[in-house]
This record gives structure tokens, C-alpha cells and sequence, in this order.
């Protein structure tokens, strides 16, 4: 009897073994799938122009850095300066947002006021109706302000987040109100007791960071408005024009310039990934 | 009633609440109401505008493209929600039964898509679409016999690139997001159902997927407002043009032409923005009054 039960265990054992193989060979084809543009585009970086509009050849007949060497040489653009402005305007402007939106968070989580629910309704709004649909009052108003061709006028408006406002206040409903009463207790104002709960909520504010960021250097129609000088212009704009100016350039120097333009968003997701997972798995979870 | 007792706002909460009031105020409310007042006046963005009424909104409720552009978005809109949550969700639950090992390099591999800058997948994407040699065609159309498609000029086949494009774009990103879901569920219901006889399809739809909901609006919600910003991927793909026949236009990329390039209507484009204003409320409220009370509070919530 025990037997032919722990055979049949076995079975069921070498049956799921089985399906977990076949599984993982149909998502690793997907990811194949879904990788092979990348990786086409960092063998294109290599190739001639006639080269290029073959995308069935993956690599190229040589592997020359030349295209590379133009792209950062600033023969077309200066890819380090657009790459610098982009990096600056994300990284300000995801750290902002983040400050902000967990600080408004934290309060809706541990307060009751009558003024809250009006306050939700407006962290609703800013998701419901984003930035681009209202960019062209937001453009005349930032030309009223100044703010037009200055790295600011795209900063500013990006540090307001709905979705972020929702995600902290969800964040922080899970620190044990105890905690927060022993914090109160030494007389801290609310100020400092948010303060003195960062630490804990840390892979939250990292996640947020991070969606911010990438987002934030994903933009293109605001800055498109805003920053229209050639010296004042970000990756995606760079990139955008590069592209439209003229067949005759090399085209793999753009895709020298998209693979990297990857690269910092990629690493950083990559670093955070642990922290993200966690993070996104406590507030969807709850 | 218990809300008379509380004060209108918490003692010592306002220098936490301030700077995202005030950027509020600055950068979105003022913005909205200026936009109204440039929407009532003549076309100029610069220099002595005139008083016009409504003018601006009968032209554009009169703006057969303008139709055009919303029926394009609303279509394209859909598109992406019924094709990416599907097969996200299908993505998630394959992902959680992968070998574990590989699990982690698997769902990075997918979503390395979602941190691309849209402008880098236009790039790409025209060499997947690209007419006759494009990838698309070459591994997938005329191996078959088919006639090649010429995605990106072919009136018909437009908005299916433009879905195409961003289905490529978020699924795996989505596919982590429902993921982080299931791993949060209880395990204790689904073996409930197995010990009463359900087998792994019918405990999915049953259990699983109702209690993914929160998830699901939540990825339903973004995707929504993704789609309806949409302007980077087709501004690159049709060069800032509706495409052939403008079977590409969208309502972002519309309300830009008539601003600037080649129109220059500035109040026509801005009553053209206010009046998506309504239709976005509209559809977000339905999307959030279809369903039960206790879900509603823990999706809005993410």
C-alpha cells in the first residue's frame, strides 16, 4: 500500500518537474522574444546603413566602435550634455516627488480631518487628468512664470504625483500606530515623526523613486514645449530630432545612443529589484 | 454624526500637506483655469488677445477630426487594455510556475521594455513595422503566405501597430505588478478549492482572478491613462502627423497640431483639451462605480 503510494508520489513529483520545464521554456521564449529588438539594436550600432534595413541579420560583418566614437565625439549632438540634462531633471525631480507625495501620504494615512477626503479628491484629479492633456494651458502659464527654456518649467510641474500620494498613504497605514504614539510621546512634532519613519518605509520610497525616475526621463512632450534650444534639450528630444533631421547621417549612431539611453533606467531597476519586489508585494497585498 | 468632531484639518500636519498643495494649486488648478480663459479668447499665445466666447468650442464640436482623433484614442485605448491585461495576467501566472532560479532574470527580461524611453521604441519599432522587409512581415506575414502589410501607411493597420507597440511595451511590466499580486494572496482558498475537487483552470477564474481584482483595476487605471496621454511612440512612428488618412491621430498629438505645427490655434487647441477634460472624468467614474464597496476602497488605494 505505502508503496504504491510513494510511487505515485513520484509520478506526480517527475509530472510537475516536467510541466515547470516546459513552462519555463515557453517564458524564456517570450523573454526571447521580447529581448530580440535590444538586442538588435546594440548589434545595429555597429552596422553600415544598407546593413541596417536587413532586420533579419542580428549581427553585423564587423564589429567597428567608430559609430560610438561619432556619437560621443558630438559630430550630430552633444549626447553627453542631453544625457546629463536628463539625468538631472529625473533625479530632481523623482527625489521631490517621492519627498512630497510620501509626506501628504503619511498623513492621510495616520490623520482624520474633514478637509482629507477634498484632499484624496485631488490626488484623484491629478491622475485622472495627467500633465499632457492639459500641456498647452500649462505651457502659457509656465511662459507667464519665466519658466519657458528653463530645465525648471519641466521639473516643477512633474513633482506633483496622484499615483504617488495613493501608494504612501497605502505604505504607511502599515506601520503599527503604536510606533508612531512612542514617537509622539518625546514631544516630536508631526514633521519629525514622518522624518523618524523614513528608514522603516525605505524600499517603498526607493520603488517610488524609481517609477518616478524612469518615467520622468521617459518625457517628452513637455520638455518638446519647453526646452526647444538645441542646448537645453533632454535624450528623447535629442533622439527624436536626430531622427527626423535627415537619412544621410549613419543610422547606427542612433542606435549607439538609444542603447545607452537604456542603460540608466535598466541598471537602476536592476540594482532595486529586490526592494521593489518587496515593497510593491507589502501594498498590494494589504 | 462623529465627522462634526473632527477639526477641519490635523494639528501639526501642515507642513507636510503644503508643498504638494502648492504645486497643486500652481502647476495644475491654475493651469486649468487659465486654459479656460485661453480657450475664450482669440489665437494668439503671445500679444493682445480678444474676448471670443464659445467660438472656439463650437469649432471644435464641429471638428470632424476632432471626432476622428477621439474615436482613434478610444480605440487604441481599448485595444491596449484587452490585449495587455489578458495576457499579462497569463504572463504572471506562467512566471510563478517557471524554475525558480531563472525566475528573477526572466521577469526582469520582461519588463525591460517598460524602462525603455518611448522615443527608443518608436526607433525600434519602425524596423518591426517597416513595410516590406520589416520583422513583422519577414517572421510572421509572409511566412505564411500572406500579403506583406505595410504597418505603418496602411490606414487599417495603424492603430493595430500603435496597440501592437505598446502591448510590447507593458505587458511585462503589468505581468510583474499582477505578480507581486499573487504572491500576496492567501494560499489557505486555493487549496481549499483543490481539496474540494477544483482543478487549477476552474480554482484560477473562480478564486485567483476575483481576488486579484484590486490589482487588475489598478493595472486597468494605469494603462487608461497611458494610452490617453499617448504622444511620444506615434509622434516618432508617424512623424508627428496623424498618419495615412489620420487613422493614427490621437487626441494629445491633435490638440499639438492645432497649437503649433501646422495649424497655430492656441485657443482652439486649448478648448479642444478642456473639452477631453469631461469625457476622461467619465469614463474613469465608470470604471471605478463597477464594482463592490469593499474592493473599491483597497483598489483606489492601489
Amino acid at each position: 500500500m505505502s508503496r504504491s503510494r510513494s510511487l505515485n508520489r513520484d509520478r506526480v513529483i517527475k509530472r510537475d518537474r516536467i510541466m515547470t520545464g516546459f513552462i519555463t521554456l515557453l517564458v524564456c521564449l517570450i523573454a526571447i522574444v521580447f529581448l530580440y529588438p535590444y538586442v538588435w539594436m546594440l548589434c545595429a550600432s555597429f552596422k553600415e546603413n544598407r546593413e541596417i534595413y536587413k532586420p533579419l541579420q542580428l549581427l553585423p560583418k564587423q564589429w567597428d566602435l567608430q559609430y560610438f566614437k561619432m556619437l560621443f565625439s558630438g559630430e550630430y549632438f552633444s549626447f553627453q550634455g542631453a544625457l546629463g540634462r536628463s539625468l538631472t531633471i529625473a533625479g530632481i525631480q523623482a527625489l521631490g516627488a517621492t519627498v512630497i507625495a510620501a509626506a501628504a501620504g503619511y498623513v492621510f494615512a495616520h490623520h482624520r480631518f474633514r478637509l482629507a477626503g477634498a484632499c484624496l479628491f485631488a490626488a484623484l484629479l491629478v491622475i485622472i487628468i495627467p500633465k499632457q492633456v492639459m500641456v498647452l494651458p500649462l505651457y502659457a502659464w509656465l511662459i507667464k512664470l519665466g519658466l519657458n527654456g528653463q530645465m525648471a518649467g519641466v521639473i516643477l510641474p512633474g513633482l506633483i504625483s496622484g499615483v504617488g500620494i495613493l501608494f504612501f498613504s497605502q505604505v504607511f497605514r502599515q506601520i503599527p500606530k503604536p510606533l508612531l504614539e512612542s514617537a509622539r510621546m518625546d514631544g516630536a512634532s508631526e514633521s519629525r515623526v514622518f522624518a523618524s519613519m523614513l528608514p522603516l518605509v525605505m524600499p517603498a520610497l526607493l520603488t517610488y523613486f524609481l517609477v518616478h525616475f524612469i518615467l520622468a526621463s521617459h518625457e517628452h512632450l513637455l520638455p518638446l514645449l519647453v526646452l526647444q534650444e538645441d542646448d537645453q534639450r533632454t535624450l528623447p528630444l535629442a533622439l527624436s530630432s536626430l531622427y527626423g533631421s535627415s537619412l544621410r547621417y549613419p543610422r547606427a549612431v542612433i542606435m549607439a545612443a538609444s542603447s545607452l539611453a537604456v542603460l540608466p533606467s535598466a541598471l537602476l531597476f536592476a540594482l532595486l529589484y529586490r526592494q521593489f519586489r518587496s515593497a510593491l508585494r507589502d501594498v498590494l497585498s494589504s | 454624526m462623529k465627522a462634526h468632531k473632527q477639526p477641519w484639518i490635523a494639528p501639526g500636519v501642515l507642513p507636510l500637506l503644503a508643498p504638494f498643495f502648492i504645486l497643486f494649486a500652481l502647476f495644475w488648478l491654475v493651469p486649468l483655469i487659465g486654459g479656460l480663459r485661453i480657450s475664450m479668447q482669440s489665437n494668439t499665445l503671445l500679444g493682445e488677445p480678444e474676448f471670443v466666447g464659445l467660438t472656439h468650442f463650437k469649432k471644435v464640436l464641429g471638428d470632424r477630426l476632432f471626432y476622428l482623433s477621439l474615436k482613434n484614442t478610444a480605440l487604441y485605448t481599448l485595444g491596449n487594455l484587452l490585449l495587455i491585461l489578458p495576457f499579462a495576467t497569463l504572463l504572471a501566472v506562467l512566471l510563478r510556475r517557471t524554475w525558480s532560479r531563472l525566475r528573477p532574470l526572466l521577469s526582469y527580461a520582461l519588463l525591460l521594455p517598460a524602462l525603455t524611453p518611448p522615443i527608443v521604441l518608436g526607433v525600434l519599432f519602425l524596423l518591426v513595422f517597416h513595410g516590406r522587409e520589416g520583422l513583422l512581415n519577414q517572421l510572421f506575414v509572409t511566412p505564411f503566405g500572406l500579403k506583406p502589410i505595410n504597418w505603418i501607411k496602411d490606414p487599417s493597420w495603424i492603430l493595430p501597430a500603435l496597440v501592437l507597440q505598446s502591448t510590447w511595451r507593458w505587458t511585462g511590466f503589468m505581468a510583474f505588478f499582477i505578480g507581486c499580486g499573487l504572491e500576496g494572496l492567501p494560499r489557505t482558498t486555493q487549496e481549499a478549492a483543490s481539496l474540494d475537487g477544483a482543478g487549477p483552470v476552474r480554482s484560477f477564474f473562480a478564486i485567483t482572478l476575483p481576488q486579484l481584482r484590486p490589482v487588475l483595476i489598478f493595472c486597468a487605471a494605469y494603462l487608461f491613462v497611458d494610452a490617453f496621454a499617448m504622444f511620444s511612440g506615434a509622434y516618432l512612428l508617424l512623424g508627428g502627423s496623424g498618419g495615412t488618412a489620420n487613422a493614427g491621430l490621437l487626441v494629445v498629438t491633435y490638440v499639438y497640431q492645432t497649437a503649433f505645427f501646422p495649424h497655430n490655434e492656441f485657443g482652439t487647441a486649448a478648448a479642444m483639451s478642456l473639452m477631453t477634460v469631461p469625457v476622461l472624468l467619465l469614463v474613469c467614474w465608470g470604471l471605478f462605480a463597477f464594482r463592490p464597496k469593499a474592493a473599491s476602497r483597497k483598489a483606489v488605494l492601489k
